[in-house]
């Protein structure tokens, strides 16, 4: 049994193994692309809108919304990360129906890529929105001593968005298996139709925290007790 | 379960590929997309709003229009008004005017046929009181009317001769006038009658046919007459009195 598609070599390009996480990854990229290209490349003004670019649409602002929900802070750089975050959990989780496909989030690696991005994403959209001395300073809130505190919270944060994100989908693909056996032509369309569910479920987890955390990090702080005494 | 950090690395990369490539082909083109819907529902919306502006705009120029020209509406129906009452009253007053004129001709037309009528009377009276006298006389007493005229006269003459001389003063003659000419029997009866009263008076006979039928003697400058006038105009009054008194409803007259 394997559990994690980066194990798979599919075939080799230049003499470098390609393993079955890149190439499903390259899938969904394609995917994405060519549909969001074929849905916008008559989008002009004169042009009444159709289903399709309304269903766009539709994704689109319902992304911004939450954001902006969320950071209170209308920010088109964020709707390009997280909304990109969240199309790709889903969309991956959701070829899940595909036969043979196998979804990229399945693999830590997958995962680790991504809460390390989201990691990396905090520090730099909190230095874009307040400076570097303004970001830094955060670590050392509410007072010095918390300096490793804050910085383990930080670590701990990524490390908690990989293993949430990889432990639901792999759990459901382990299950999957373990259920194969049991009761092979009843239980893969009940897990099918569950994988689904948690597949977006988790997508939605995921980019709701990213966004969290990095509103977090953009998001003023409030005045401490020093600060509201010296003022 | 393990880590394969070459592939973490191309996970991140595809990632940040990724992210590119939908904020190329994906955000912005539905971003701008729905900003410049949203400009130009905006645009509208502005449009619309001058639209409705100038709407109410017109509607108010056209409210002022109409009650401008119900105002003067109301003034020509009331200038119309004023002219037809004018003319009204005109039409009236001609009409009252022409009804006047007509009732003033209409009145004088009954009395001229009045007083025609009363000619008429007069004249058929004193022929008809004339000739019945006359006749009256011939079968009754055997003598002719101008006889007895001539001895009325010649009686009523008799107590007042004195006055008569003294009115006639130095005249010289006298003249007795008669409606026709007088029967020689009678211009000698009151020659004869006269010659003593008026001694030095000379009598002439003379005749008009406009006199009542009767005698009138004129001396100087008084006069002394009888003629038939008094009866006809009893006749006249006793006709009149007839005429004017009405009959009563149911009366025998009238039921017969």
């Amino acid at each position: 049994m394997t559990l994690s598609p980066d194990q798979t070599i599919l075939f080799e390009l230049w003499g470098i193994p390609l393993n079955a996480t890149l190439f499903y990854t390259w899938v969904v990229m394609a995917f994405l692309t060519i549909v969001s290209l074929l849905i916008t490349r008559n989008l002009r003004p004169d042009v009444p809108p159709n289903r399709w670019r309304t269903t766009l649409e539709v994704i689109v602002q319902g992304i911004q919304s939450q954001i902006e929900e969320i950071s209170r802070r209308p920010s088109r750089h964020l709707l390009y990360y997280v909304g990109t975050l969240f199309l790709f959990v889903a969309t991956s989780n959701l070829l899940l129906v595909v036969p043979g496909f196998e979804p990229p989030t399945s693999s830590l690696s997958t995962t680790t890529a991504l809460a390390l991005s989201v990691l990396i994403a905090v520090p730099m959209f909190g230095v874009n929105s307040r400076g570097v001395g303004g970001y830094l300073k955060t670590y050392l809130e509410p007072s010095v001593i918390m300096l490793p505190f804050n910085i383990i919270s930080e670590f701990s944060r990524g490390i908690s968005l990989a293993i949430r994100l990889y432990g639901n989908i792999m759990s459901g693909a382990v299950i999957a298996v373990i259920l194969l056996g049991v009761a092979p032509f009843f239980f893969p369309v009940v897990l099918d139709l569950l994988g689904l569910l948690t597949g977006m479920i988790q997508a939605y987890i995921f980019a709701i925290l990213a966004t969290v955390y990095i509103s977090t990090a953009t998001t003023p702080s409030r005045p401490t007790q020093t600060q509201k005494d010296s003022q | 379960m393990s880590i394969d950090w070459i592939t973490v690395a191309a996970q991140i990369a595809n990632f940040l590929v990724l992210v590119w490539l939908l904020k190329r082909f994906l955000y912005r083109p539905i971003l701008d997309g729905i900003d410049a819907r949203e400009a130009e529902i905006a645009s509208r919306m502005q449009e619309a709003v001058q639209a409705r502006h100038k709407a109410e705009q017109a509607e108010a120029e056209y409210r002022q229009k109409l009650r401008s020209q119900q105002s003067q509406d109301a003034d020509l129906s009331e200038a119309i008004r004023k002219a037809a009452e004018d003319k009204r009253d005109a039409i009236l007053a001609d009409a009252r005017e022409q009804q006047e004129r007509e009732r003033a001709l209409w009145l004088t037309q009954r009395d001229d046929e009045a007083r025609e009528y009363a000619q008429k009377l007069h004249h058929v009276g004193a022929e008809a009181l004339l000739s019945l006298t006359r006749k009256a006389l011939g079968d009754l007493a055997d003598d002719t009317l101008e006889a007895r005229m001539a001895a009325q006269l010649i009686r009523k003459i008799g107590p007042m001769a004195a006055d008569l001389r003294t009115a006639a003063g130095a005249a010289a003659g006298a003249v007795i006038y008669s409606h026709a000419p007088l029967p020689p029997g009678v211009t000698d009866r009151l020659t004869s009658g006269l010659a003593p009263l008026f001694p030095e008076v000379a009598l002439e006979f003379r005749t008009d046919p406009e006199q009542a039928p009767g005698l009138v003697l004129r001396i100087g400058g008084a006069q002394v007459a009888w003629t038939l006038d008094s009866y006809i105009d009893g006749l006249e009054a006793r006709v009149a009195d007839r005429l004017t008194a009405a009959p009563e409803p149911g009366g025998p007259d009238h039921g017969q």
